[in-house]
């Protein structure tokens, strides 16, 4: 039986995504029962979202009807379970719904000290821990399952192209294999409950430094979400941050209270230290009274940095120092002033602060470090101004040149020099021939006779499953087997493969990109074609791994080929450069001439030109 | 602002954690970062990182400008724009606290370097700034005088 655990602060947040259109993930956050759980949907013809709310909706009724009667891990499990054979019930009911299925972590809070976590398929559970993060479940994919028996290294497993292929979920079958554990929970833990949408885009360092960062829950399940969509978002992501009731409150939290509140109390001593260090005779004051100087300044910033601290934010701050900057700069301001201001107002910042410290040294010194922060906000605000500005200026300088060299007649030495320029070939239209050291060492674990079966059966079958016009992807196809199958132990069977395939080609987007496509459809076309050949599953492991590691070869190899062969560009590129720079000073020297000639004879023009005063011709 | 050297060691201890964390974060930290290989990510940061040791051992502002002139300078040549780059050297710092501060906490030097590290930011901000608005200034007299060479060439009077 489950009882509401007092001091216990939960949210969970979700978002479809920025590459799909439908939101196929659900969830529970139910604090009366303890009861938080994520599912994750699959299946096309938006049976996904139908699986996941079915799950949902079956999980949710077990476990308010029976927890009175069970044990939480069993209630948990079942309820798993009934969520399962709801799921496939309702998939053999519908034939477009048949075979959708879906993930599931849940977490059953028993009391403050304890919970149960059970998981199916991929979606995870986090604890959150003295400011670390360990993940709770193991995802139930293949690769996960290869790397638990040896056959794949964790790096491996992270690069393997079938990563995500699960090994279990809810719907296939009427029962799913459930895994549960009881966890331990201890004062200021935190659970995080995730779909894959989330961790697939954001590393678990962002994951735990946002966990750890001490904020509301509702704000980190949020502030997570918003990482995962800064990370691509290609996926529905949802996450449930469950925190445990603290013993002592975290530092942001004495900041939030007592740090913003010792703060405020101390508002007019700012201002006094301010109004001593000079802030109303500076010109970004003039016209102003000293105490109207004052209070929109000094005071505004006062309290932008006071709700800044009580919501352990920046924008307060960030929008004062945009405002006052902004306005400076309006007005074609110089920057010392502005600088002058900003100095004034951290120095009386620090002096207010160093007070409290003499007073309560604890406080202080959590205080100091937040007011620095915010004063590092003010001039990240402030930076950003400033290269605002210096863009502005940069366009206005390429404006005014431009303008400048249209007015410049080339005289004959200008064109000689124009005409050396020309006569060098245009880099991009040029075939190259590269050269490449080959004789790179490459580790190579030993090919075996069984190996080398398996790399040629699975490259042939790749071959047939490869369009008959794909010429470069089947040349590419052949060049991976001889790679793979080499055991020479250096580089030189991909040097040579990748200048083979190479050929002569411009360096353009139509020369080198349609090369790197067909690698990479050949990465495609071999990843499928190893699962279609008849063999134990440690040894197409092992083809996979030598059919990678000799794409990786022969990809690196290409790339070594295109960089050689833009190499002398790059070196024209400089030269044709000091051309040009040259060339401009001459230009500049024959427009000087140019116009004193004109002002020399400018009085003695025939106007018997056939042109009026308009510049109009009469004929 | 030389330091005790305590403190000074204290950071050197933190650096090869500090590092890693801002290695595993550096896509989320800055997309410029993000984009490019660990090998070149390690090498920027990693100069950043020694630059604030040699700051925190020294205290010296003009060695700190020197080297934000040259670290503006070389992400300008890469096409970086100068707000960009003062937000991933905030990031560095913040970072770098944020590690003093979970690894030293309860200490006094962990207290210490927390607060050490989190000014040295609030100095690198100052100073960046003040290089991106010397900038503007030399460019905005480089306007003028064109502007005023333009009108004289122009102008046959």
């Amino acid at each position: 039986m489950t009882v509401p655990v007092p001091g216990i602060r939960v949210a969970g947040d979700t978002n479809v995504g920025k590459v799909r259109t439908t939101n196929e993930d659900s969830m529970i956050v139910d604090s009366l029962r303890g009861l938080y759980v994520v599912l994750d949907g699959m299946g096309g013809a938006n049976a996904g979202d139908v699986a996941s709310q079915t799950a949902r909706d079956a999980i949710r009724d077990f476990v308010v009807q029976r927890r009175q009667t069970m044990e939480p891990k069993a209630l948990l499990e079942a309820a798993i379970q009934h969520g399962s054979a709801s799921v496939y019930k309702a998939a053999q009911a519908s034939r477009e719904r048949h075979g959708m299925g879906t993930t599931v972590v849940g977490c059953l809070v028993i009391d403050a000290k304890r919970a149960v976590v059970a998981h199916v398929g991929d979606s995870r559970a986090y604890l959150l821990r003295n400011g670390r993060i360990q993940t709770l479940t193991r995802d139930h994919t293949i690769v996960e399952e290869l790397v638990d028996r040896g056959l794949l290294s964790p790096d491996e497993a992270e690069r393997h192209p079938y990563k995500n292929v699960l090994s279990r979920n809810l719907g296939a079958k009427p029962e799913a294999r459930v895994d549960v554990v009881e966890v331990e929970i201890k004062p200021g833990d935190r659970l995080l409950l995730c779909s894959d949408g989330l961790y697939g885009y954001a590393s678990a360092e962002a994951i735990q430094y946002l966990l750890g960062s001490g904020d509301e829950p509702q704000h980190v399940a949020r502030d997570l979400i918003d990482l995962a969509l800064r990370g691509g978002g290609g996926d529905n992501v949802t996450t449930i941050v469950i925190e445990a009731p603290q013993v002592a409150p975290s530092s942001t939290q004495v900041v939030r209270t007592s740090g913003a509140i010792a703060w405020w109390q101390r508002r007019d001593r700012f201002l006094h230290v301010a109004k001593e260090r000079g802030l109303t005779r500076n010109p970004i004051c003039r016209g102003l009274a000293p105490e109207e100087a004052l209070d929109l300044i000094a005071r505004s910033l006062c309290q932008a940095i006071f709700h800044d601290l009580e919501k352990s934010t920046g924008v307060n701050v960030w929008t004062f120092a945009q405002t006052v900057a902004g306005g400076w700069f309006e007005r074609s301001g110089e920057w010392a002033p502005l600088r002058g201001l900003m100095d004034i107002l951290a120095m009386s910042a620090r002096t207010v602060v160093d007070e409290i410290r003499m007073a309560d040294p604890a406080l202080g010194f959590l205080l100091d470090v937040a007011v620095s922060r915010a004063l590092v906000v003010a001039e990240l605000a402030i930076g950003g101004l400033l290269a605002e500005r210096l863009r502005q200026i940069d366009g206005n300088l390429i404006q005014l040149h431009t303008a400048m060299q249209e007015t410049i007649d080339v005289d004959g030495a200008g064109e000689e020099a124009l005409e050396a320029l020309d006569s060098g070939a245009q880099f991009l239209d040029r075939p190259t021939v590269p050269f490449l050291r080959p004789d790179r060492p490459v580790s190579n674990p030993g090919v075996s006779a069984e190996l080398i079966a398996g790399i040629e059966k699975t490259l042939t079958v790749a071959r047939a499953r490869t369009a008959q016009r794909a010429e470069l992807v089947k040349q590419i196809l052949t060049a991976l087997e001889q790679i793979a199958t080499d055991s020479s132990g250096n580089f030189a069977s991909a040097v040579l493969a990748a200048r083979e395939i190479y050929g002569v080609r411009p360096v353009d987007d139509t020369g080198v990109m349609p090369l790197f496509d067909a690698l990479d459809q050949a990465r495609i076309i071999t990843a499928a074609s190893v699962h279609q050949v008849t063999m134990p599953d440690a040894m197409r492991a092992k083809v996979l791994r030598a059919i990678s590691g000799a794409h990786q070869r022969l990809v690196g190899a290409t790339t070594g080929l295109v960089l050689e062969a833009v190499a002398p560009y790059s070196e024209r590129l400089k030269e044709a450069q000091q051309q040009t720079a040259e060339l401009r000073d001459r230009v500049a020297k024959a427009e000087h001439k140019r116009a004193d000639l004109e002002r020399k004879y400018a009085s003695t023009i025939d106007q018997s030109s056939p042109w009026d005063k308009r510049g109009n011709t009469e004929w | 602002m030389s330091t005790a050297p305590s403190v000074a060691r204290a950071y050197d201890t933190l650096r090869t954690k500090i590092l890693q964390r801002l290695l595993d974060m550096r896509a989320t930290l800055d997309p410029s970062l993000g984009r490019i290989d660990e090998a070149n990510a390690r090498a920027q940061i990693g100069a950043v990182l020694d630059h604030i040791g040699n700051f925190i051992a020294t205290g010296d502002l003009g060695l700190h400008r020197a080297f934000l002139h040259t670290f503006l300078a070389m992400r300008a040549a890469e096409a970086q724009d100068p707000a960009a780059v003062l937000a991933m050297l905030i990031a560095i710092g913040d970072t770098a606290a944020q590690v003093a501060q979970e690894e030293g906490a309860g200490t006094t030097e962990g207290a210490e370097l927390t607060l050490l590290l989190t000014r040295v930011t609030a100095s690198t901000a100052r100073a960046v700034n003040d290089l991106i608005a010397e900038e503007m200034e030399r460019r905005m007299a480089q306007w003028s005088e064109l502007s005023k060479r333009e009108r004289t060439g122009m102008d046959p009077s």
